[in-house]
């Protein structure tokens, strides 16, 4: 199936606004990041512990709406979900 | 009204659009670009994740609308490059008394700060960093 991935902030610069990928069927959204931080060892770095753990900072939103990383990285995508990766908020 | 533009952010053109004939009080709050310190500021780069910052900043004004009986709540916030001193974010309320107004307007821009998608990146004579983030 194919999901798009959009970036902003720090991760714009790291993964570029956005791209399409393609995934296999029922990933998850931790599985997502795992295939864009096996592409790019910055992200790997920035986003993800040693442990493998999603760092806290790391904000998601699928489909525009928030997700909790603590709870929601094990939601399953569906074909033409998007998901926003982004750092704290900084507005104002 | 909710904008979020790369154009100049003009606070006279809010007001008239938040004046009411039943308003006796107009809050205006300006959040303009400052050098924290002299340390050498050149520019900020401010970034939106456009739709969903539209989106919240208009639940948001819809919140401040109902609880604060505003009569009106203009929210404009700034992309791009900025210069010191300019203007990022302006928000305009209008109530029957001030004391609504202010509160409106406090809450719109405490709340846009927590939940809007939106970045800024710090330029100066020290190099490049995100604000807060990454």
């Amino acid at each position: 199936m194919r999901v798009k991935v959009i970036a902003f902030a720090g991760f714009r610069e790291i993964l570029g606004k956005e791209r399409e990928l393609d995934v296999k069927e029922a990933a998850t959204v931790k599985e997502l990041l795992q295939v864009l931080a096996a592409g790019s060892p910055r992200f790997r770095e920035e986003a993800f512990e040693e442990s493998g753990a999603v760092r806290d900072y790391v904000l998601l939103m699928v489909n525009r709406k928030r997700i909790d990383p603590q709870q929601d990285l094990s939601r399953a995508l569906v074909d033409g979900d998007e998901l926003a990766v982004f750092p704290p908020l900084a507005g104002g | 009204m909710i904008e979020i533009t790369d154009s100049e952010i003009c606070l006279v053109e809010l007001i008239k659009r938040a004046r009411r004939d039943d308003a006796g009080a107009v809050v205006t709050f300006l959040g303009t670009v400052r050098d924290d310190e002299d340390c050498g500021l050149e520019h900020l780069e401010v970034e939106a994740f456009r739709e969903a910052a539209l989106a919240e900043l208009e639940v948001i004004r819809q919140e401040a609308m109902s609880r604060f009986a505003l009569k009106a709540a203009e929210v404009v916030h700034r992309t791009g490059s900025l210069a010191v001193g300019e203007s990022i974010v302006a928000i305009v309320c209008s109530a029957g008394h001030r004391e609504e107004a202010f509160s409106g307007c406090r809450y719109i821009i405490e709340q846009l700060k927590r939940r809007a998608p939106l970045w800024k990146k710090e330029i100066s004579e020290k190099g490049e960093r995100w604000v807060g983030g990454a």
